[in-house]
């Protein structure tokens, strides 16, 4: 495209319409996006790398690094994938346990992204509301596991802390809370006229072209297809537990919040129902030998941004021989973003709208 | 919808600002359980370096001290890169001795223009810079025997 007569522009990494250190190459017919490409490469670690030098209870501390809104799947999804190198069973209560957690999560990334799509149209005011409400919920992780962002909560084996005295209370507290301030954030974006008038019909995905690009979670839902992998392949005790998996019509940019916000509620629907299996007192961990047996192991969970997978082959040692990942943000920002522009007309004010209705995460890209 | 809103403003008007004066203020976000930095207590300490083998960030290493410490004939202690240490508390549940401890101390009240004084030497360890939070206490037993062995029956032969 070089000397077609547009004008090229890079948008980001320092650019607060991006949703991190990730960058775009613009190709500009007046405001109207022709081509974008992606430049990643700003957060670049090599964490599968690091992760083979290290051994299994150390790693913990790296396998969530690369997400800073959904941390806690990345932690949950290393330890099932190491458990199952083990041929380990955890106790019942570290599942229901480690369900709280992964959509306490959820929760928290999905109110943090309503604070993006909110201040990518400039509605400031709801968005704050829903950090207000994700404050609580990392002081209610800071209350269990010390930290905010980075928990260390589940570990190979069960989960690493002791409960607190008022567990049970706080978290009940913490839940009504959290549906509340949901509520009015809900109420106040998607019934705003200019919510609605920038985002219907803007970033339109089928369910074809979503296959065919690898797009899951969230926004494969907000097309209409209902594939949840808490209920199409159940990990923990998700089978033992009832909620609904939210769809979309159209699978544009609208859907995609609508759907994240019955997310919301569903997910603490299912806390509430973990909650009430928890036994504060009884084991929470179970004993994983030092040396990893020869193997391999593979555990996919449903995050916050669509199916995250980690493949971990062992040849018997105190570290991995191979860590593979597979990340939920690498159709989001490659191919999908290209797609949209490439079919539809986007103008350079649209874009950061859409880029933040697919709520990606950049350093889940680079790794 | 007006006059609650109304109320709720009139009530924010006469409040004192959020921000507040770093570091002579204490910090509300911490928690009972915070990990911050660490305290060595050196009576008990026997210098076996597992906290040094497991430390994900490699913030440890073992320096000798001088001075009479009979569970630790080689006298060899940790010294801890504060800069580097990502607070993750694998040294203090890794300990078999439960010497390390965590504290209050974290984020800005370890900003520092020297970077020579990140480097924490094992007698500058020994006193607490807040309250302890983070003990072995605080980590879960790991539950073997009974039905929930199975790991540990798996890698028996490979424990070092």
């Amino acid at each position: 495209m070089e000397g077609s007569g547009y004008q090229v522009v890079y948008f980001g990494p320092q650019h607060p319409g991006v949703p991190g250190n990730i960058a775009y190459k613009l190709w500009l017919d007046g405001d109207r996006v022709v081509k974008a490409e992606v430049v990643p490469g700003f957060l670049h670690r090599g964490f599968e790398k690091m992760m083979e030098n290290r051994t299994w209870e150390m790693n913990v501390a790296m396998s969530y690094r690369f997400c800073v809104e959904d941390p806690d799947h990345l932690e949950i999804a290393y330890s099932l994938a190491v458990e199952d190198i083990y041929k380990a069973e955890i106790p019942e209560n570290a599942k229901w346990l480690r369900m709280i957690q992964a959509e306490m999560g959820r929760i928290a990334s999905h109110l943090f992204w309503s604070h993006f799509i909110g201040g990518s149209i400039g509605l400031r005011t709801p968005a704050y509301w829903a950090v207000a409400a994700r404050e609580e919920i990392l002081k209610w992780f800071a209350r269990i596991s010390g930290h905010r962002v980075y928990h260390n909560l589940s570990v190979p084996g069960g989960i690493r802390y002791s409960l607190p005295e008022n567990f049970k209370e706080e978290t009940t507290r913490v839940v009504e809370f959290v549906e509340e301030k949901a509520r009015d954030v809900e109420e106040a974006l998607l019934g705003n006229s200019i919510f609605k008038a920038r985002l219907k019909g803007l970033g339109k995905l089928s369910i074809e072209d979503a296959l065919n690009l690898g797009v899951t979670g969230p926004v494969l839902r907000a097309s209409g297809l209902r594939y949840d992998l808490r209920v199409h392949a159940p990990y923990l005790n998700y089978d033992k537990v009832r909620f609904e998996v939210p769809v979309g019509a159209s699978g544009d940019s609208y859907d995609r919040a609508v759907v994240r916000f019955k997310e919301i509620h569903q997910s603490l629907l299912i806390i509430r129902q973990a909650l009430d299996e928890v036994r504060p007192g009884e084991p929470l961990r179970v004993k994983l030998g030092l040396t990893a047996p020869v193997g391999e192991g593979v555990a996919r969970v449903e995050s916050a941004r669509g199916e995250y997978m980690i493949h971990i082959i062992s040849q018997g040692g105190r570290k991995p021989y191979r860590v593979r990942l597979r990340s939920m943000s690498m159709p989001l920002l490659t191919t999908v973003v290209d797609h949209i522009v490439s079919r539809e007309e986007v103008t350079i004010a649209d874009f950061p709208v859409i880029l933040a209705s697919l709520d990606p995460c950049p350093p889940d890209l680079d790794r | 919808m007006v006059l609650p809103t109304l109320v709720k403003s009139l009530k924010h008007l006469a409040s004192k600002p959020y921000t507040r004066l770093v570091p002579r203020k204490s910090n509300p976000f911490k928690t009972e359980r915070i990990r911050g930095a660490h305290v060595l207590d050196m009576l008990k300490c026997t210098g076996c370096s597992m906290c040094q083998q497991v430390c994900p960030a490699a913030c440890i290493d073992m320096v000798s001290v001088e001075g009479n410490y009979p569970q630790n004939p080689r006298r060899r202690f940790p010294r801890i890169d504060h800069s580097k240490c990502t607070f993750c508390g694998l040294c203090v549940e890794y300990c078999p001795v439960g010497a390390l401890s965590m504290t209050t101390v974290t984020g800005y009240e370890l900003f520092t223009t020297n970077k020579d004084t990140t480097f924490k030497q094992p007698l500058q360890l020994k006193e607490p810079l807040g309250r302890v939070t983070v003990t072995k206490e605080l980590f879960t037993k790991a539950y073997s025997g009974g039905a929930l062995s199975k790991g540990e029956a798996t890698t028996s032969k490979g424990e070092e």
